[in-house]
């Protein structure tokens, strides 16, 4: 809502700055977005909430300044004259089909209308000065008004009606060519003014293009209504627009004002000179207009529920103040017509907190009863998990949920293809038009930009997020590309590989007490645009399900006598996998030994093809006595043993 | 020799010493220096020679300059020994305190999950749990339940990526208040961190973003609570006792009375701002009611910060959209938040 000082001066009296006033706005709920100097004028800016629609008009900003601050005069609002019609009534018959739409409608008909008709000097600079186009004199008052005191109105050209004119619900796949140029089609839902032929007007949003005033026209009829917020709210958006007149019908105008308008308009029309006007014709339906509620004040719970000590009087002054009526009788409260959004009890808290200025409620912390915080929550899981990350080398990307047709993403995290995929209806771009299965491609996309612009010799990024597969599943996925350590000086460098994956996987196990087996996980090898990428994705749903369900830990004791070790390195097939060897070993069941390590893999020069070095360490450690040597070899012989007769194991020297 | 020259000789004998303590790179030199600045014959002992000829006053005066200046000279002798005698180490072994070390492993953490955590941890610290909500949503939990029926024109500010199976992606964190309400009988403390969508981009706009919800029903729950509450967040938050809050009104479907709070924010030229930071509210009694509950015994205030726009004003970002390039050079440049 634009509007500038002067225009405010009309109705009230302003003591101090601009910048003054609109801060005393701005704390009324009325945020001021910008000042600026128009024309030796200021320009004020209000963002308007939907809720406050009695300020969509300078004498509403004006009202709403006289009822929080007394500093302000109300001068007399301006004075209708009496004015004797130049014009007869044009013969139309008006029906109001469905009234509880359309509780009033007032109209009036112009004559004789000049071609060479000029808006009043000051009304159109203070158009101007809003930023309101000019269209035609006549509808330029309108608006001028409208701003004025809020009333939409809307002129049609009278020779181009047809017999009656009816408000009605619209018929199906019914069209209106607007006066914006395109057509519309109309639901049952949308509520339209029509003469015998066709429809004249959306009701409230628009008009047709057929009877809109243009230099032609003659003679004009001036509609000024009352359309129940409930009929036109959605509709205009429905149809993707909005006009200042479903802005203002959606969210409630005074049903006071129809008549009020009419009467300013003749007044302008009268003062200017501008044309001929019949009589103001109201067909009104008083009992379907909205009723004000009766709301019974409960004084104790409005001042705790503020936090405040106010005291009965106060409360009933604050709201009178506002136009609200106080019964004494019933102890209830009632709101003016243009407060369409006081109804609920609640909504009288609102506006006494607000007029009692928000500044003035003091700073009381509450009293909580304090209890035992729950322990792994998952916030805090994933955080520990992101911690460790980063403190691994990892540095963690925030992506966009919304991905395009790659075909990576036609795979799920568990790299198996699907396509059901999560689309978005109304996607912004096609960039981005379905959530995305996996973060792999993401991140993929993270590294390859930023090799494009750093000069890193690897990335190694991670990031959690929801993906949206077959399920959704809240995932880590970390990526890495290039060698496994930053560049330096002293170590040896190498590119990352699988294995380095498995490392993170045992880590987070590790972090929560888990096994690796038990976690939920992929690793493989992307290649991209030539680049080749190392992915691991793990599920956090999965992890968090495993988490929750962990025993309670209770101390297990060892033992205080010393441990032998021995190391075992032996040729083996390719094939067999490091996990079946310590399946065998642990079906065994040396009860001594506390564990196994793996100190070396080789494959490649001076062994078979088919075959693979390993060498395993074993620590044994007797629970109860000082482990013998001759004990310690007697165990590696069993498992050897066993490696032998399972796998045909070769041991080298 | 009057005070005033005294401190000006003072200062200058510091000046100097400072500047050729600097310059010394070995320890033999740096012991002259010791002699030279605070031996017998150093200037500093004339001057304390001299002290005899000043009144008793300015004598104390004098001499406690005198000390200072003395005091000053050692410490910084004393630090250079310590430092020569490190890098002696690399006299006798080859070890080189000013070589790199090995290949560092040190990542970092997105600064949304960083301004996150410093919030949820505030929170946590004010007894809030931290809970967690789906993305994708349905109407009656991103609107309906929230007093935002189909027709209200408060639907309109949010602009929705609607599904082919006409779910949502939630446009705010509060659907997560509806289900928790759903599920848990006051009292009610949450906070509920997650990403939030809508059809939006532009240079302060991306269709996807960060939200931090906070709900808090009980009995007698009160509007100068929730002043309290985000009063002690946000002076937390920037860590700065004296931060400038108001409380401005304002409408969201779901609160009533609401209101949007600003921050005062001094820009590059100097001048005081307002600066819109989160919005707020008590919680509406039709959506207590919804909940299934009684809204004549409990009362409740709800508030939801933007983890963008928080993160922004933190660490003086003024493009939003960097959060979503992932550049190293800006993931990595913050390590303290």
């Amino acid at each position: 809502m634009k509007l500038t000082r002067s225009w405010l001066e009309d109705y009230i009296d302003i003591p101090g700055s601009t910048e003054d006033l609109c801060h005393q706005l701005t704390m009324a709920g009325l945020e001021v977005d910008d000042i600026s100097k128009i024309d030796n004028d200021d320009l004020i800016d209000i963002d308007l909430t939907p809720n406050r629609s009695d300020c969509l008009s300078v004498y509403g900003v004006a009202r709403e300044l006289n009822s929080i601050n007394k500093l302000y005069k109300s001068k007399p609002t301006k004075k209708n004259k009496k004015i004797e019609s130049s014009c007869k009534n044009i013969k139309i018959n008006f029906n109001i089909s469905q009234k509880e739409i359309c509780p009033r409608y007032g109209y009036m008909y112009l004559k004789n209308i000049s071609s060479s008709l000029e808006v009043p000097e000051n009304i159109k600079k203070r158009l101007e000065n809003i930023g309101i186009k000019s269209i035609h004199p006549i509808v330029d008052i309108l608006n001028y008004l409208m701003i004025d005191i809020g009333q939409p109105l809307h002129a049609y050209d009278a020779d181009k009606i047809e017999g009656d004119i009816t408000v009605r619900f619209a018929k199906k796949n019914e069209y209106i060519k607007a006066l914006d140029g395109n057509e519309y089609k109309l639901t049952e839902k949308n509520i339209v003014v029509s003469d015998s032929k066709e429809i004249i007007s959306l009701a409230g949003i628009i008009g047709s293009d057929h009877c809109s005033v243009n230099s032609e026209t003659k003679n004009i009829i001036i509609e000024s209504a009352f359309f129940d917020p409930k009929f036109i709210a959605n509709k205009a958006r429905e149809l993707k627009m909005q006009t200042e007149s479903s802005h203002r019908f959606e969210r409630g105008v005074d049903f006071n004002l129809p008549e009020e308008a009419l009467s300013q308009l003749r007044t302008i029309f009268k003062d200017n000179e501008i044309c001929e006007c019949s009589d103001i014709n109201i067909i009104s339906y008083a009992n379907l207009l909205p009723e004000s509620k009766e709301v019974e004040l409960k004084f104790e719970k409005i001042s705790s529920l503020i936090g405040i000590d106010i005291s009965d009087s106060e409360i009933i002054n604050l709201l009178t103040s506002i136009g609200c009526e106080y019964n004494k009788k019933n102890n209830t409260i009632k709101n003016p017509s243009y407060r369409f959004d006081l109804n609920i009890h609640a909504d009288y808290v609102e506006e006494i907190a607000r007029v009692y200025g928000y500044d003035n409620i003091p700073i009381v912390p509450e009293k909580i009863s304090i209890q035992p915080s729950k322990k792994y929550q998952t916030f805090e899981i994933i955080n520990e998990i992101k911690q460790y990350l980063y403190k691994n080398s990892y540095s963690e990307c925030i992506n966009y949920s919304f991905v395009n047709d790659s075909t990576l993403e036609n795979y799920n995290w568990k790299n198996q293809e699907f396509f059901d995929h999560y689309k978005i209806s109304n996607y912004m771009s096609v960039e981005q038009n379905k959530l995305r299965s996996n973060l792999t491609s993401s991140l993929i996309k993270n590294i390859q930009y930023n090799n494009n612009v750093n000069s890193e010799n690897s990335y190694r990024f991670f990031e959690v997020s929801n993906v949206f597969g077959d399920n959704i599943d809240q995932v880590l996925t970390c990526v890495a590309f290039g060698d496994r350590y930053e560049e330096n000086w002293s170590l040896k460098n190498r590119k990352f590989d699988k294995y380095d994956m498995t490392t993170i996987v045992e880590d987070i196990a590790k972090i929560f007490g888990l096994q690796k087996d038990e976690l939920d996980y992929v690793i493989k090898d992307t290649s991209s645009n030539k680049m080749k990428f190392i992915e691991l994705t793990l599920s956090i749903s999965n992890l968090l399900s495993k988490v929750t369900k962990i025993p309670k830990e209770k101390f297990v004791s060892y033992s205080k006598f010393p441990y032998i070790r021995r190391d075992l390195s032996f040729l083996i097939d390719v094939t067999i996998t490091y996990g079946s060897i310590l399946k065998l070993i642990e079906k065994i069941n040396v009860l001594s030994l506390k564990k196994i390590l793996l100190f070396d893999l080789y494959v490649g020069k001076n062994i078979p093809a088919d075959k693979k070095s390993l060498g395993m360490g074993f620590i044994f450690q007797d629970e109860a006595k000082t482990l013998t040597h001759d004990q310690a070899d007697a165990y590696v012989r069993e498992i050897l043993e066993e490696l032998r007769s399972a796998f045909k194991i070769e041991l080298r020297k | 020799m009057s005070g005033d020259t005294l401190k000006s000789d003072l200062k200058k004998v510091l000046e100097e010493a400072t500047q050729s303590i600097k310059d010394i790179d070995n320890p033999s030199d740096l012991e002259k220096l010791r002699v030279k600045f605070l031996g017998k014959k150093s200037l500093l002992n004339t001057f304390m020679k001299s002290l005899s000829d000043l009144d008793n006053e300015e004598k104390a005066q004098a001499g406690k300059k005198l000390n200072d200046t003395k005091k000053k000279i050692n410490d910084l002798l004393g630090e250079k020994k310590i430092s020569l005698s490190k890098s002696k180490d690399k006299e006798d072994d080859g070890f080189d305190f000013s070589m790199p070390g090995k290949a560092s492993s040190v990542g970092s953490l997105h600064p949304i999950t960083k301004t996150m955590n410093c919030a949820i941890q505030i929170f946590e610290s004010l007894k809030f749990e931290c809970v967690e909500g789906p993305e994708i949503e349905d109407e009656f939990h991103n609107f309906t339940a929230l007093n935002i029926p189909e027709t209200h024109p408060a639907r309109a500010m949010h602009d929705t990526f609607y599904l082919e199976n006409n779910n949502l992606l939630r446009t705010h964190t509060s659907s997560v208040q509806v289900r928790v309400m759903d599920q848990e009988n006051p009292p009610i403390r949450i906070i509920a961190p997650g990403k939030v969508y809508r059809k939006d981009s532009d240079i302060t706009h991306t269709p996807m973003f960060h939200q931090i919800e906070g709900l808090y029903i009980d009995k007698e729950v009160s509007f100068s609570n929730l002043k309290s509450i985000i009063n002690i967040f946000l002076k937390s938050f920037f860590e700065e006792d004296d931060l400038k809050i108001r409380f401005r009104p304002s409408y969201f479907p779901f609160t009533e009375p609401s209101a949007e709070v600003d921050i005062e924010y001094i820009d590059n030229k100097g001048n005081k701002n307002w600066l819109e930071i989160l919005g707020c509210g008590m919680v509406h009694p039709n959506v207590l009611d919804m909940a299934n509950i009684d809204s004549t015994i409990y009362s409740g205030y709800a508030f939801g910060l933007g983890v963008e726009r928080l993160a922004m004003l933190k660490l003086g970002i003024t493009d939003l959209r960097l959060f979503y390039e992932n550049d190293l050079r800006f993931l990595k440049q913050f390590q303290r938040i």
